[in-house]
């Protein structure tokens, strides 16, 4: 199956002088956990997570996170954060641009996924954002042919 | 790629009644609800001529993700920004027995100017990947008159075909910056440059103002099934003489995804264009409900369009 046929049709991203005040709204407001960082044509520049903007900003945090010290550690992340607050998402994104063509398909969709440990796999056609891939969208669609061929 | 702009989208609840009744008890046999705003209702048409569309506006709450869902699922691609506020809903009565809809619609969520400023962003990256795109509906509270004028600018420095379809003030100050093809939304109103549009006259007048205001091809609609349509070369009548329409709701904005599509097909001379918008309006009036999911039911349309030269 085509990538564009399986993917989650949504381009929402950012720029990389985006606020991380403004990331982190649009994070929360549309529930994910990650955005592609793209130019002002569209084409990836880089990735940014939940997790790269933690790793940033307080290492030791994400090693910390099953330890009793959480609280603490909390209250540090949120101070660190408020710092942060207008600081643009080129210094915290993850430069290293990992993306799949529309034409593409799952198989080498979920080896990038996997090969990567990432969540969500941009997809592009002819360089600019179509749209995103994640390893859920590929089960569903193995489940569904599975399915249908049962 | 087709964009499409939606400033006030709404999650639309169609009541199904069998015949309504003013101030007494009205039972609802069916209750649906569905993404709605003209610009949404053009992308559906959009990717109903399976072409590839993108939705851009406002939108906020879980109306807001009930809406970016059902148009993922269309295959339409969405881009909005998520504000602060609800998404607003309009109800439509509709009342089987007399075939008519009634809408009730809510003025929308108070978009701030960070709002604004987020949107444009997200709309200067997608021109980049688009070569038209459609700018549709009303606007909500805070969002200034003139936003359709300024956007109109900002897509044509990007090289996009404009299409606006808007009422009054917005209308008119869009049309300053000289759209590709600029069409009046008379619903409300009626009036465009502060006239009536009563009669057919009134019509071709209205339509040859707007090309003399800056738009390559005006299209004012004039009763339900005729449209005018004005280029500096000369004036067309567009009408079909289909009886068995149901549906009027969104033939309007079918009309202007006909528009947008056909525009930008090299392949289609100018009056094909006018043929192929009129049968994507017609092919939404045979619908009751949904959008038409086929180009193959707007080709059926194709034989009972007339177009006359003026």
């Amino acid at each position: 199956m085509k990538i564009k046929d399986l993917m989650l049709r949504d381009i929402t991203s950012v720029m990389p002088d985006c606020k991380l005040v403004d990331l982190i709204k649009i994070l929360s407001r549309h529930k994910i956990t990650g955005v592609p960082v793209v130019n002002k044509n569209q084409e990836m520049v880089g990735f940014i997570s939940q997790h790269d903007l933690i790793k940033a900003i307080l290492p030791n945090y994400l090693e910390i996170i099953d330890s009793c010290s959480i609280f603490s550690e909390f209250i540090q992340l949120s101070k660190k954060l408020k710092e942060c607050a207008q600081h643009k998402v080129e210094e915290f994104m993850n430069k290293k641009v990992i993306t799949i063509d529309d034409e593409d398909n799952e198989v080498r969709a979920a080896e990038l996924l996997i090969r990567n440990k990432i969540q969500r796999l941009p997809v592009v056609k002819q360089n600019k954002l179509v749209g995103i891939v994640t390893l859920t969208d590929i089960c569903r669609i193995l489940l569904e042919t599975e399915d249908s061929s049962s | 790629m087709i964009a499409t702009v939606t400033l006030n989208p709404s999650l639309d609840i169609i009541l199904e009644i069998e015949e309504l009744k003013l101030d007494h008890y009205n039972k609802v046999h069916n209750i649906q609800s569905i993404a709605g705003g003209k610009g949404i209702n053009v992308s559906k048409a959009i990717r109903g001529c399976q072409r590839d569309t993108i939705a851009l506006g406002f939108i906020g709450g879980a109306r807001g993700r009930m809406i970016e869902e059902e148009l993922r699922n269309m295959g339409i691609t969405t881009n909005f920004w998520h504000i602060e506020g609800e998404t607003r809903s309009n109800i439509i009565i509709w009342d089987k027995k007399r075939a008519q809809h009634t809408l009730l619609s809510e003025a929308g969520p108070v978009i701030t100017r960070e709002d604004l400023e987020m949107f444009h962003s997200i709309y200067y990256r997608v021109m980049s990947q688009c070569q038209a795109v459609t700018l549709s509906g009303s606007l909500p509270p805070g969002v200034p008159l003139d936003i359709y004028g300024t956007l109109i600018s900002l897509a044509k420095e990007r090289g996009v075909l404009t299409i606006l379809d808007a009422m009054g003030e917005p209308f008119e100050k869009g049309l300053e910056k000289k759209p590709f093809l600029a069409k009046p939304d008379l619903r409300e109103t009626n009036q465009i440059f502060g006239k009536s549009i009563e009669r057919e006259e009134d019509a071709i007048q209205a339509a040859r103002e707007i090309v003399s205001k800056g738009a390559e091809v005006a299209v004012v609609s004039f009763e339900q099934k005729k449209d005018i349509i004005a280029t500096a070369q000369g004036l067309w009548f567009a009408e079909t003489n289909y009886h068995k329409i149901v549906n009027f709701i969104g033939t309007a904005d079918a009309l202007v995804a006909g528009f947008a599509v056909a525009f930008t097909e090299e392949d289609k001379e100018f009056i094909e264009a006018i043929r192929f918008s009129m049968a994507c309006a017609l092919a939404s009036a045979l619908r009751e409900e949904e959008e038409f999911s086929s180009r193959e039911e707007v080709e059926k349309c194709l034989p009972y369009i007339y177009i006359q030269k003026y």
